[in-house]
């Protein structure tokens, strides 16, 4: 018998009891379904996560101080005054980088009319936009001259500037920041938060500014820096740590006294954790595709049962044990298949579904919906051998006398 | 005369006196399938069956002889648990016997295995059973097509097929109709219309007028002596005298063993 001929017999005999059909396909439909959809949401959460860890900058190193160890006490990561205002124009100068910005910043209060919040302030320099990959909403950023001159200019965050009930035409107002008066020349456009510090939530001044009125010394929180091209990230972070063990009179076997940190590690991190919880969920809903192949099973072996007169008939009217191993495993592989292929097709509906209600949009896996197939066939392969066999082994003679 | 090779030396074939006028004889042989005609059609020498059941051995049939010459009707009656049924389904290639030999068309049956014996008994054997044994939920022409699947063949043909054979039985207006939608007598003609569809040499029947009221009966009856009529060997089982009569000779088994 051709494999038309069987699948037009799979389809008569399943057309016949339709509802019972349906029920046993349903298994594999949900099986099917769930994984295509959790695997879709994994990585709509991978790319989600991954595109917020890219907004906060390109090729972005960020160089931190190290810890202080006085004594035989070890201080936090941080909170040595190690790193200055110098080694960051030190390593404006190397090769492959694009921008650098040093951050100083300290906590205090901001009074706006009314209003009032106390909130980080950064001192930094005019690359801070381009390193942390800010945009504007209203006004414009530091410039160089302010920052030279140590102008009491502010440009704040969206969350600080909606705390201070400032909007658009607050653009040249005068704030008060811990008693000073500073002039409003910018908001940022919000970033989002990533974990529990949000970005939106600062206001950014001069770096200079900082030196004279809140903080001492030239010690900086943090260096931003932005690698020209990707590719030329490692050789970067070679260079800042040699520059920067050089300036500090460390040798090469020292332990540093700064971190440098790269984003694409983190990203990497991120990414791995991710795909390790996208594989647990496939992981949890291809054991509802193994209940709904088992669900075939037993349809296939109680249609066997029923079935038994009709298999004497056929192997009486010239039947083979294989055209009955056949005509029953393309019955099985013919309701995994349909309820494969419906799974899909909901499982992509419920994922574009999740998807819009997540905000990253609707992510579709090629691969997935293969593996999805295969994985169905597989089920129907698997669970319909058993009644199969078990079908084309019956004695025609003891078949043609069953009641 | 030399033997063809395909024809296996058994036991020397019977020469018996024609049952019939030979004027009676049908001039061609129609569902032979291109087995060699004039021969006989069944051959059983010293058949039995015994049934193995651990600890005790049934003996259904013994050392049973029987030749059955190629358009003959043959009537093999006896009471229940005679071994009729044993006979049957070892002329029929559903069983194997346990001793002697069995050549159907010349082809001995204990060469094939399963899945050839399949093959074989598709293209030998037209099966007509009591109960009539359609597949439910099919249509008459499906069901009369099954056979045709078996063997491979196409779906026009097989159609084109099945609607010549239910037509021939009279059943033109019921190709569409489910077994459940069709009275017995017409179920039955369903079932001889499956058995001949594949030009078989052989019609089995077994008990065809079981299940059906007299007219019914009279009627399938009177098929299987048309049929017997175009040249087709005719094997029909039966524990009912008046039903054997119409056979040109009947065969008594009684306890296993044959009774002429």
């Amino acid at each position: 018998m051709s494999p038309r001929e069987l699948v037009r017999l799979a389809l008569g005999r399943l057309g016949t009891s339709r509802l019972r059909s349906v029920l046993t396909m349903l298994g594999v439909i949900i099986g099917v379904a769930s994984v295509v959809a959790l695997v879709s949401v994994g990585e709509g959460a991978t790319s989600g996560v991954t595109s917020r860890l890219q907004g906060l900058g390109t090729n972005l190193l960020t160089v931190t101080p190290g810890a202080t160890t006085t004594g035989f006490t070890r201080g936090a990561a941080g909170s040595a005054t190690t790193l200055t205002l110098d080694d960051a124009d030190a390593i404006k100068g190397l090769a492959g980088v694009a921008a650098v910005e040093p951050e100083r910043s300290t906590q205090a209060l901001v009074v706006a009319g009314r209003q009032n919040t106390t909130t980080s302030i950064v001192g930094t320099t005019t690359d801070y936009l381009y390193v942390r990959a800010y945009t504007m909403w209203q006004g414009s950023f530091l410039t160089d001259p302010a920052v030279d001159a140590g102008l009491r200019v502010a440009v704040l965050g969206a969350t600080t500037a909606d705390d201070l009930g400032l909007d658009e035409s607050s653009i040249g107002s005068t704030i008060s920041i811990a008693g000073l008066p500073f002039q409003v020349v910018g908001i940022l456009q919000p970033k989002g938060s990533t974990g529990p510090v949000s970005q939106d939530d600062q206001v950014i001044v001069p770096i200079t500014v900082i030196d004279h009125h809140f903080l001492s010394g030239d010690s900086v929180r943090s260096i931003g820096v932005s690698v020209a091209s990707a590719d030329q990230v490692d050789q970067v972070t070679a260079e800042i740590d040699s520059t920067l063990r050089t300036r500090h009179g460390l040798s090469a076997s020292a332990t540093a006294d700064f971190t440098i940190s790269d984003q694409a590690q983190l990203i990497a991190t991120v990414g791995s954790v991710t795909g390790l919880l996208t594989i647990l969920l496939a992981g949890i809903a291809s054991i509802s595709l193994v209940v709904g192949g088992i669900g075939i099973m037993n349809i296939m072996l109680v249609s066997v049962r029923e079935r038994t007169r009709e298999i004497g008939i056929r192997k009486a009217v010239g039947a083979r044990g294989r055209d009955i191993l056949a005509q029953f495993l393309v019955e099985a592989l013919t309701l995994s298949v349909l309820g494969g292929l419906i799974g899909i097709a909901a499982g992509v509906a419920v994922s574009g579904l999740i998807g819009a209600i997540a905000g990253w949009g609707f992510v579709f896996n090629p691969v997935t919906i293969l593996v999805a197939v295969g994985f169905s066939l597989l089920v129907g392969v698997v669970f319909g051998v058993w009644p199969a066999r078990t079908a084309a082994r019956l004695d025609p003679i003891a078949a043609l006398r069953y009641e | 005369m030399t033997v063809p090779p395909t024809w296996p030396t058994g036991p020397e074939p019977v020469t018996r006196p024609p049952a019939w006028p030979a004027a009676d004889l049908p001039p061609t042989w129609p569902g032979t399938n291109g087995l060699p005609a004039l021969r006989p059609l069944i051959e059983l020498a010293g058949v039995s069956r015994v049934y193995d059941l651990g600890h005790v051995q049934v003996v259904a049939l013994q050392a049973v002889d029987l030749t059955v010459a190629q358009g003959e009707f043959v009537a093999i009656i006896g009471p229940s648990g005679s071994g009729k049924t044993t006979l049957m389904n070892i002329i029929g290639c559903l069983d194997r016997p346990t001793g002697g030999r069995y050549l159907l068309g010349g082809q001995d049956v204990e060469e094939l295995d399963d899945d050839e014996l399949a093959g074989f008994r598709s293209r030998a054997i037209g099966f007509v059973f009591q109960s009539y044994n359609l597949l439910p939920r099919t249509s008459a022409l499906e069901n009369v097509e099954t056979p045709l699947l078996y063997q491979g063949i196409g779906r026009r043909e097989r159609a084109d097929r099945a609607r010549a054979a239910l037509e021939q039985l009279g059943l033109g207006d019921r190709l569409d109709h489910e077994p459940s939608q069709l009275s017995g007598g017409q179920q039955q003609r369903v079932a001889i219309a499956r058995a001949i569809v594949t030009d078989p040499a052989l019609v089995l029947a077994d008990e065809p007028t079981g299940n059906l009221d007299s007219a019914a009966g009279a009627e399938v009856i009177d098929l299987l002596r048309r049929l017997h009529a175009g040249g087709r060997t005719i094997v029909l089982i039966t524990h009912d005298p008046d039903v054997a009569a119409v056979a040109q000779r009947q065969i008594h088994v009684l306890d296993g063993r044959l009774h002429a």
